[in-house]
Order: structure tokens, then sequence, then C-alpha cells
């Protein structure tokens, strides 16, 4: 299944699901990242790590371990 | 005017999601500001503050740190998070004020409902208004208000437009409740899982597609024309437009974000901090010197030359002093962050370093803190609180002391200044910039190899994260940076000043006693000659030389003797004491040159006590350097690290494994460039 860490610079998707397993899905799923929701891949930072997604109207930075675990459409 | 129902004054807990304008508002409100941070440690601090009296309205306030939610990641963050329900010393807020960024609903309510689910009574700030009404959208208070079920405020944090009105209602709904009785806040925990937050959630949108509207034309809601105008067919497409991103900040981000041109200017900013740091702070540091050296001398030819007299002029003047000195650096390196943070920069650097750091078990978070620790140590350890994982905090905390601080800078130019001439100046540059990314190097090795056996050192067990909000770029608030700034270095002189200055009393007496009224030959010196002298002889003779003495055994090795190690010694108060200390020990009398020099000269002619070898060698001096880029002679240090990691566990162990690198690496270049050849 595609993950948020799949997109390229400037695709957008949508969240599906966010893997409960993650220790850090909950934090991931309070800052906004939430099924239904339309994410854009914004920019990579060096090493493609961190990622920064548009997100409800701002810009989250987050790892790429978490990324893949935010399921797209 | 506070009801007749009140015994003590309310109490109000301030409350916001990172980015909220929370910090902006206290600031407005209190005054004064304090650093609030993203993350509380086992070391909480928070920050109070009456409401200003223009306000006319006497209530405590309360800022508590910035949080995305009621329910706690970590250990830490329940201890800050339980302080809010019920604060150790405060009690059960009477109300909470809580900033909502209007642009921000659909995130920044889910704080609301879960504070709304926790029976909280609660009063919201709306802010940056501004931002959305740029898009041609607008928040409907009423609707919001009946939609949340609380008093819903505007405020203008460019120039404090509301905050009147905000304490307006925030008393009467305070009366209201007394009236109405007490209330008690319950835990929320049933928002734990999953699909409990993604209802939440769902409810929040809701909410936000029903408040946000185009913006008013005169009285009437204009909407054909609004929805014309911005080309808004749909519901969707309203919901697009609120979620947009500014569009100014993602034309910077394509630089300031990119693999190699961010890259760059990070350097660049960084090396543009580094340099400020030195270059500003160097003239008001020299000036806060000068200014004490002469009350010291003034003091002493004042109280005349006795034990109370130096004790004043060189225990008390020239300890706080050494406090002092420090300040302006303190300041305007957290002037620059402070600058860089309001900007939303910081948030960018910590992304861009994130994945280095993280490869060595640090975090992103952790460039702040290494930062700041060039100028000192204390503030560095305070800012480490920024990183929420407490893994990655210790060790950051860890290696802060490899950090070049500001106080080995003077023990560096003479040191430097023994190996080059003047007329070299160039070449001394060079060496010190090496001194600094060899300081620089060791730490990221000392922090991957603890790395390595980190369930030895650090036993903390959780999971490293990075989420972080890049805010829009934005114009700094230059008086709440400016506050900020100045609580910092308040704070380095709380902590720090009675450490340095209570030791510098200590070590005041080990130099001073018992040998308190040396015999000196003064014939054909002058008076300033024979106090100097008197000095040298007394410091010969005392508690310190023999502690000195001590030590010889251990100094040996090193090529030095223990008049060294009495300097050494006398670091511990700040490292720069090195050098005013080793210009007593060699008996600096001359006072024709500057000290430097003239030190400089003295120990050029030193010899190892009882031999012809000479004491000050190229070899012997860059062990020296050596020793201080790693040695931990700082109690201050120390002490907030100890208050930073709540033990004594990490500050022993900072204390044992610097020093003892320190020892060693010493002992190895010392040797090994004797053994190439080298004096």
């Amino acid at each position: 299944m595609k993950s948020a860490a799949d997109l390229k610079n400037g695709e957008k998707g949508i969240i599906v699901s966010v893997d409960e397993n993650h220790p850090s899905a909950r934090r991931i799923l309070e800052v906004g990242f939430t099924p239904g929701q339309e994410i854009e891949l914004i920019t990579k930072s060096i090493f493609s790590d961190p990622i920064a997604y548009a997100v409800r109207g701002t810009l989250i930075a987050i790892r790429k371990n978490e990324a893949e675990c935010i399921k797209l459409l | 005017m506070i009801t007749e129902f009140t015994e003590k004054i309310p109490f109000i807990t301030l409350l916001g999601p990172p980015n909220s304008g929370k910090t902006t508002l206290f600031n407005y409100l209190s005054g004064k500001n304090y650093k609030t941070v993203n993350y509380p440690g086992a070391t909480v601090e928070y920050s109070i503050a009456r409401i200003l009296k223009k306000y006319n309205f006497e209530a405590n306030l309360l800022d508590s740190p910035g949080i995305i939610s009621l329910i706690p990641e970590s250990l830490d963050e329940k201890v800050s998070i339980n302080a809010i329900y019920n604060h150790p010393k405060y009690g059960i807020p009477d109300l909470v004020i809580i900033t909502v960024d209007a642009s921000q609903l659909s995130r920044h309510l889910l704080l609301v409902s879960q504070l709304i689910e926790a029976k909280f009574k609660i009063l919201i700030a709306l802010t940056m208004t501004d931002i959305l009404n740029k898009k041609g959208l607008d928040v409907s208070i009423n609707k919001l208000e009946k939609l949340i079920g609380c008093n819903v405020v505007r405020i203008d944090g460019r120039n404090g437009k509301g905050v009147d009105q905000l304490l307006r209602a925030a008393e009467e709904n305070i009366q209201n409740a007394k009236t109405y009785g007490g209330y008690q806040p319950v835990m929320v925990d049933n928002m734990n899982n999953s699909s409990a937050l993604i209802e939440v959630f769902k409810k929040i949108e809701e909410i936000e597609h029903n408040v946000i509207v185009p913006i008013k034309h005169g009285n009437n809601i204009d909407f054909n024309n609004a929805n014309k105008q911005l080309n808004i067919l749909n519901v969707d497409a309203d919901k697009k437009l609120t979620h947009k991103l500014d569009s100014t900040s993602l034309r910077i981000d394509k630089i300031l974000l990119h693999k190699v041109w961010g890259l760059a200017v990070f350097f660049i900013i960084m090396a543009g901090i580094f340099t400020s740091i030195f270059w500003l702070a160097a003239p008001i540091m020299n000036l806060v010197d000068d200014l004490f050296g002469y009350l010291a001398s003034d003091a002493f030819s004042y109280l005349g030359n006795n034990w109370y007299g130096d004790f004043i002029a060189n225990g008390i003047i020239t300890g706080t002093g050494s406090v002092l000195v420090f300040v302006p650096q303190i300041l305007i390196l957290f002037l620059i962050l402070g600058v860089l943070e309001d900007t939303g920069y910081l948030a960018r650097g910590a992304m861009l370093i994130d994945k280095p750091l993280s490869k060595i078990g640090l975090n992103g978070r952790s460039f702040v803190p290494m930062l700041s620790g060039f100028a000192c140590a204390i503030p560095a350890m305070l800012a480490a609180r920024t990183i929420p994982n407490k893994r990655e905090r210790l060790l950051t905390i860890f290696i802060i002391p490899l950090m070049s601080c500001s106080a080995r800078l003077p023990v560096y130019a003479l040191l430097i200044g023994f190996l080059f001439p003047a007329s070299k100046a160039w070449l001394a540059g060079i060496i010190l910039a090496a001194i600094y990314v060899f300081s620089t190097a060791s730490s990221i090795v000392v922090a991957s190899v603890i790395n390595k056996f980190r369930s030895e050192f650090l036993i903390e067990k959780n999971n490293s994260s990075f989420i972080l909000e890049l805010p829009a770029y934005r114009k700094p608030k230059l008086s709440v940076v400016a506050n900020n700034a100045y609580h910092s270095a308040k704070l380095y002189f709380k902590k720090a000043g009675p450490i340095i200055i209570g030791f510098s009393i200590v070590l005041w007496f080990l130099t001073y006693f018992p040998n308190s009224n040396p015999d000196i030959k003064t014939k054909g010196l002058n008076q300033d000659q024979v106090i100097q002298l008197q000095k040298s002889e007394r410091l010969s003779g005392s508690y310190a030389a023999e502690l000195g003495r001590g030590i010889q055994p251990l100094m040996k090795p090193l090529g030095l003797d223990w008049r060294v190690g009495v300097s050494l010694i006398s670091a511990f108060t700040a490292r720069e004491v090195f050098v005013s200390s080793l210009a007593l020990i060699f008996k600096v009398t001359d006072n024709t040159q500057p000290l430097q020099n003239s030190i400089i000269d003295a120990m050029r002619k030193a010899t190892i006590d009882g031999t012809n070898q000479r004491l000050f060698t190229t070899s012997t001096i860059i062990g020296l350097i050596i020793f201080f880029v790693f040695a931990l002679q700082c109690l201050s240090t120390i002490a907030v690290s100890k208050k930073e990691t709540g033990g004594w566990k990490i500050p022993m162990l900072q204390l044992i494994v610097f020093t003892s690198m320190a020892y060693v690496s010493t002992f190895i270049a010392v040797n090994g460039l004797r053994l190439l050849g080298l004096p």
C-alpha cells in the first residue's frame, strides 16, 4: 500500500489510515494527519528525511519512518 | 473589579498549541515574558505573572508550555499536563484562556475539544484572523461561540487589539463560575485511541466548515459577490481555500528548504550567528571586564591592603564580574535565536539538520542547544528542554560541555599568543578556528560512542520522533524577542551567579590563607609592585598551592608542574580565571604592557620547579589547549546539569569522562609531540 513517504515532490494524496502500531501514531493523528485529509509533499530534507507535508493549511515536517505509517488511497 | 465572592485573586492558565500566538498574548497581559518551552522536563518551569495593572483586572496568570493535546506522550509531559489540571501551587485554574489560530481551526480546536471534554471553564482568544482575512475569509464569532459553547474574543497580536475585551470576558466568566459554584476538571482518557481521535477531528471539521465565512461587505454578507470574487463554487472549494498554504512562505521555502541551497543558507546563518556572538559581544564584554577591574582596584585602594580589602576586591567584585562578563554574549545569542524562532526559520533549521544528528543519537531540535553551547553551557542546557525525547535530551546535555564556550576564549588567546608572535595573527586565527572544529568534531564522536552504549549510560527508552510544524514566515515581534532574551540572561544570572560568586569566595580563601602576610623585600619596588609581589608570595604559600603540590604527581606526566595545577583548579570557577591565576602564580608584576604579554613573557622564562627545563614549550602549550577542549572545568555547568537531568549521575559522568579524556589526550599529545622532536 502506498504511504506518504512514497509521494514525490508536489504530489498529493488522500490519507486512508495511520498505522496504529507505530509509536508516533497518536501524535501524527493529533497534528492533523487524519483519514480523509488530502496532503501534499512539499519538500524533502537532505537524505530525503525528514519530509515536509502540507496538511490542514500548515506545513509539518515528520521523519520518513513516521511518514511511512501514513497510508494513502 | 474583583467580585466579593473571591477570597483570593483569580488564577488563570494560558494554554495553546505551538505557534498559536500564546507567547505574544502572554507578553501583552503580563508585560514581562518568560520563555516557555514546548515540552516540559522533570524540571518543568512555569512562568507566572500578575496581569498588568493597566487592564484593571487583578489575576494570576500562568503560562503553560505549548501543547498539541491534553494526552501526555511521555512521563515528562504528564507532569506538565497534570499541572494544568491541578497546579501544585495555584490549584485548579478559575479559567483557562486558550489561544487558537483562526487560520488553523481544524487543528487547534483539538485542544479546545479536549478542554471542554475535561470540563474546564474556557475562553478562546482567537488569533491571526488577519491571515485568514487575506484569503477573503473570516470566522463568524457568534457561530463559533454557539457551536463550541464558550466565549470567543478576537485578538490582534500585532497591536494588542482585543486584549482588553478578552479580560472583560475573562472577568465575567470567572464571576459566573463563582456564582454557580466551582467546578472540577476530569482527566480525558477516552480520546486516547485513534478512532475516538478521528471522530473528534470530524466534528471539528464540521465546526470549521460552519464558522468560516466569506468577508462581510458592509453590514450584509454578500455571498454571491464573494463567491464570484473568490471563485468559491462549492463547499469543497471553500475548504480548499481555508487550507491553502501561505504562498510567500512556500516560495521562500523553495530555497530555504532546498537540499543544497537550504543547507548552504543554513551554514551561512549559523556562521553568522557564531561570528556575531563573538564580534558584537567582544567590546561589551571588555567593557564589563574593565569596569569590574576598576571597581576592584578602587575598592582595594580604598579599603587598604588587608584581608577584607582583598576579600571585597578580589573575592566578591571580581567574582561578580566573572558572572556578568558573559551576559552580553547570552543576550546577543538569545536575541538572534529569538528573531530566528519568531520568523519561523528555527523550525526549518531543525528539519534540515535532523537526519545527520539522528545518526548520532541526537535530534534536529538538538542544534539550538548545541549552538548556544558555544556561548555558554548554562543557557544551552536550559535550551535542551525543547527536545521531547528524554534520551535525546540527556545526550544533548551530555555533550554540551564539549562545545567551545566563550570562557575558553581568553585561555586559548593566551596559549595561542604564546605559540605565535603577534605579527602572525592570521595564523593564530586559523589555529583558533581549528580548535573550534576539533571540539565540535569531538562532541560528535562522543555522542556517537555514547549512543552505541546508550543502555549503559542513559537507560531512558522511548520513541525517537521528529514531528514539527514549520509555521508560515512572518516578521518577528521585537518586543517579545527582547523580553525573552532579557529573561534568558536573568535566568543565567540566577542559576550560575550564586555558584560562580560562591566558588570565587572559596577560592579566594584558599589562595589568601594561611600565608596571608608574607615577608617580602620591598627595596626598590613601587607600591603596585609590592602588592603584586605580596600576592604572588601569598599564593605560593597558600592552601591552593598545597593542593596544587598535591596534584604535582598528576601534572608531571603532562610535562607540567604544580603551578599550572593550581591555575587549573582555579579555573573551576570559570575557565577564564586560568589566565589571571597564571598571572599571580608566575609573579607577573610588570604593568607596563598588556597583561597577556606580561604573562607570556613570564611563561617563557618559567622552568619546571627545581630544574632548568622549560615549563612551557610548544608541546606543553598544545597539551594545555587540548586539556581545555575536553575538561569539564566549570562548577556552574555541573550544577545546572544536575538540575536539568534530575540527578548526579549525568553531571558526575560528564566530570569523570571529560576530565579523564582531557588528561589522557593531553598526555598523549605532549609525549607524542616530544617523541616527534618538538620541544
